[in-house]
């Protein structure tokens, strides 16, 4: 009886000597390659005490204009990234259309391609001799009136569409319009808004529209690095959520909007916090695809990555260190909020 | 509100879902859509409901032609068959949703609540979640926050399908009731013909996409319209035979069957319900009876279900009886019985002829 209590323990559990081995190696793998460099990076920071650390951060005008650029770069991408990412989720999610998956695939592009292939790509359409660098540089500038113009007329027209009840016995102010009306009124709102731009003098004249080279730039190159994170971690959590409640909502009365605030929202927040978080660090310590597209000017087009990089060049240890424990502090959070948001996620929704 | 759909037709890549449905609700009228899976009964209520868009035809509103409205213009409540409950909202605020929509005052809101939760019977559960209720609760919920904007139908998907034997047989009872009550015209889809049966004024016999038969329970259920429906509304004896000169001829037997009275041999299939054959300790006049063994007696029950094999042909038969002539034949398995059909139906393709 004994006897064969032990042997089906044993066919249940590794051996001792075993389990043992492979726990020590793990842990001797993590402390040697993950916690000793993330502590080393502090103890160097602080290596001459905080106030040097200080000094080293907020002193030098450069560095100072590096965490301000990242500052500026990352919520502009990130905000890119989570109303491009939540469009591509939705779609994948909840519709079946011809080109679905080749859809999904291209979504993940980015992770596949090399960040500093990115960068050039974005060279070779935005440089000066790329396709649109000529172009930009001429009549950038001359063109947004009439580029922001019909953003706006097409963004108010199909929310007009999106909007308008289907029943005409419902249409009642501005959807009881006939469609001429409308149509006229679009034309109107263009025109009046290219000339007010102008008459106002919004864009800058005779100075020239940089992509490359510029905080434009580095936005658009920063954004396509990371454009995969938050659609990533919205479509399982879509697609377990699924369609019935959104149905429910539309079918109670809710327009589309109505719908995605109250009921879409709130079904995937999690998910999208999760994306945002995950997108944001990468967006941070984004390196190669900035470092193409940036051109290292000091003060201008340095972001926090590319300056541990110069400072490092330069032989300035402790302050290329006291910038990297910045963005290892941020890798830390992360991974607590990360850790966090795991346990909150619907079934299926993590990976 | 009368419902009328017209010519509907709807295709999912290749498969019909729809082909051609013509189909009048009455108002106020509680009507059953009954049909195995995949015969368009859900497709066609989500087209009524408008969460689905037909390939051709028209469904209208009294007079009014809603074919191209949106759901949420069209007054109708939908109750899914998973209940599709915001699962982040309270049961208050699930039913109070229609009306928030509609930018109702709060105060209008609240009272609509709680005069639905009274309606419902949970009125003590206003603050919870979905998730803290039980199957029955949700469904009821559901049905709730379906009516909070008073719609002029209410639509349900396989309302009780995802609940046990006793809860579902409660909440049939009480949605029967709750109709009397407040008299929407309903439409709900069920495969399950019981059901349809108990519950509803009209039943809506759906087969691949095509209606088999509209009627009361009692039409459909004495006057089955076509071989499917008489299939589907439960289990039923089927017999390869013929007609001819108002006579059914199967396995030996010959039965009249005075709607054929054509000289011309016809083959068919002759069916026999369960309760309609007659199972006798002693054989009648020749053709007129089969004999047959007790495979299997059911006692279990209203109605006493006896599972027999004829003995020239081996087809396993059922027959119901009722508990009094149960106990004067004294069956057990193995007994030698005479089984003789009261009734028959035969079913000819084109029956005009």
């Amino acid at each position: 009886m004994s006897a064969e209590r032990v042997r089906a323990s044993g066919a249940r559990q590794d051996p001792a000597w075993l389990r043992r081995t492979l726990i020590a190696a793990t842990l001797l793998v993590v402390g040697v390659l993950i916690v000793l460099p993330v502590v080393s990076v502090f103890v160097e920071a602080f290596r001459n005490g905080a106030g040097a650390y200080w000094q080293h951060l907020f002193a030098d005008p450069d560095t100072r204009d590096a965490i301000l650029l990242t500052l500026t770069v990352v919520p502009i991408a990130l905000a890119l990234n989570v109303v491009f990412g939540v469009a591509a989720a939705w779609a994948i999610a909840r519709f079946r259309f011809r080109g679905r998956t080749l859809l999904t695939a291209l979504i993940d592009l980015p992770f596949a391609v090399s960040p500093v292939v990115a960068g050039l790509m974005f060279v070779l359409l935005f440089g000066l001799q790329g396709y649109f660098g000529g172009f930009l540089q001429r009549d950038g500038y001359a063109v947004m009136p009439y580029l922001t113009s019909a953003l706006v007329v097409v963004v108010l027209g199909a929310s007009y569409a999106f909007l308008r009840p289907s029943s005409p016995k419902l249409r009642r102010g501005l959807w009881a319009w006939p469609r001429t009306t409308v149509l006229g009124g679009g034309v109107i709102l263009f025109a009046g808004s290219v000339l007010a731009q102008r008459a106002l003098g919004i864009w800058p004249s005779g100075a020239t529209l940089k992509i490359i080279f510029a905080t434009p730039g580095l936005v658009l190159a920063t954004a396509f690095v990371t454009a995969p994170f938050v659609a990533r971690e919205l479509i399982p959590v879509m697609e377990a959520v699924g369609p019935d409640e959104e149905l429910a909502a539309v079918s109670l009365g809710a327009s589309g909007l109505q719908m995605f605030w109250h009921v879409t929202l709130p079904n995937v927040k999690w998910g999208l916090v999760y994306g945002v978080i995950l997108c944001g660090a990468r967006a941070m310590g984004e390196f190669g695809a900035v470092y193409v597209v940036s051109g290292h000017i000091a003060g201008q087009t340095d972001t926090m990555p590319l300056r541990i990089e110069k400072l490092f060049q330069e032989y300035d240890a402790p302050g290329a260190f006291a910038v990297a424990s910045l963005l290892t502090l941020v890798a830390i959070a992360t991974l607590l909020v990360k850790s966090r948001l795991a346990r909150e996620l619907p079934q299926g929704g993590h990976r | 509100m009368s419902i009328e759909v017209k010519g509907v037709r709807k295709r999912f890549g290749s498969f019909v879902a729809l082909d051609g449905i013509d189909l009048a609700v009455p108002a106020g009228a509680l009507l059953a859509l009954l049909g195995p899976s995949g015969s368009g009964k859900t497709t066609l209520l989500r087209i009524i409901a408008g969460l689905e868009v037909p390939d051709a035809g028209t469904v209208r509103h009294d007079d009014a032609d809603i074919t191209d409205h949106a759901a949420r213009d069209r007054q109708v409540g939908f109750v899914f068959q998973h209940y599709a409950l915001f699962r982040h909202m309270t049961v208050g605020d699930n039913i109070g949703y229609a009306l928030r929509v509609r930018g109702a005052p709060r105060a209008e809101r609240e009272a609509r609540v709680t005069e639905l939760l009274r309606l419902i019977r949970l009125e003590g559960i206003r603050d919870r979640y979905p998730a803290q209720l039980s199957g029955g609760q949700r469904q009821r919920v559901a049905l709730a926050r379906a009516l909070a904007a008073r719609p002029s139908v209410l639509l349900l998907d396989e309302p009780f399908g995802a609940l046990d034997a006793k809860v579902r047989q409660e909440l049939r009872q009480w949605l029967r009731n709750l109709h009397d009550e407040i008299h929407v015209t309903s439409v709900f889809v069920t495969h399950d013909q019981e059901e349809a049966f108990e519950v509803a004024d009209y039943v809506v016999v759906m087969n691949q996409g095509k209606i088999e038969q509209v009627g009361t329970p009692a039409e459909v259920f004495e006057h089955p319209a076509s071989a499917f429906v008489m299939d589907f509304l439960g289990n039923v004896n089927v017999f390869q035979g013929r007609v001819e000169r108002g006579r059914a001829l199967a396995a030996g037997l010959e039965v009249p069957y005075p709607q054929y009275p054509h000289a011309e041999a016809r083959d068919t299939a002759v069916y026999v319900r369960p309760h309609e054959l007659a199972v006798e300790s002693e054989p009648r006049a020749e053709s007129e009876s089969l004999e047959a063994r007790v495979v299997h007696v059911n006692p279990a029950g209203a109605v006493v279900k006896v599972e027999l094999r004829t003995e020239l042909a081996g087809q396993l038969l059922n027959a119901e009886i009722d508990r009094e002539r149960f106990a004067a034949l004294d069956l057990k398995a193995g007994d030698r019985v005479f089984v003789s059909p009261r009734r028959v139906r035969v079913f000819l393709p084109d029956y005009a002829i």
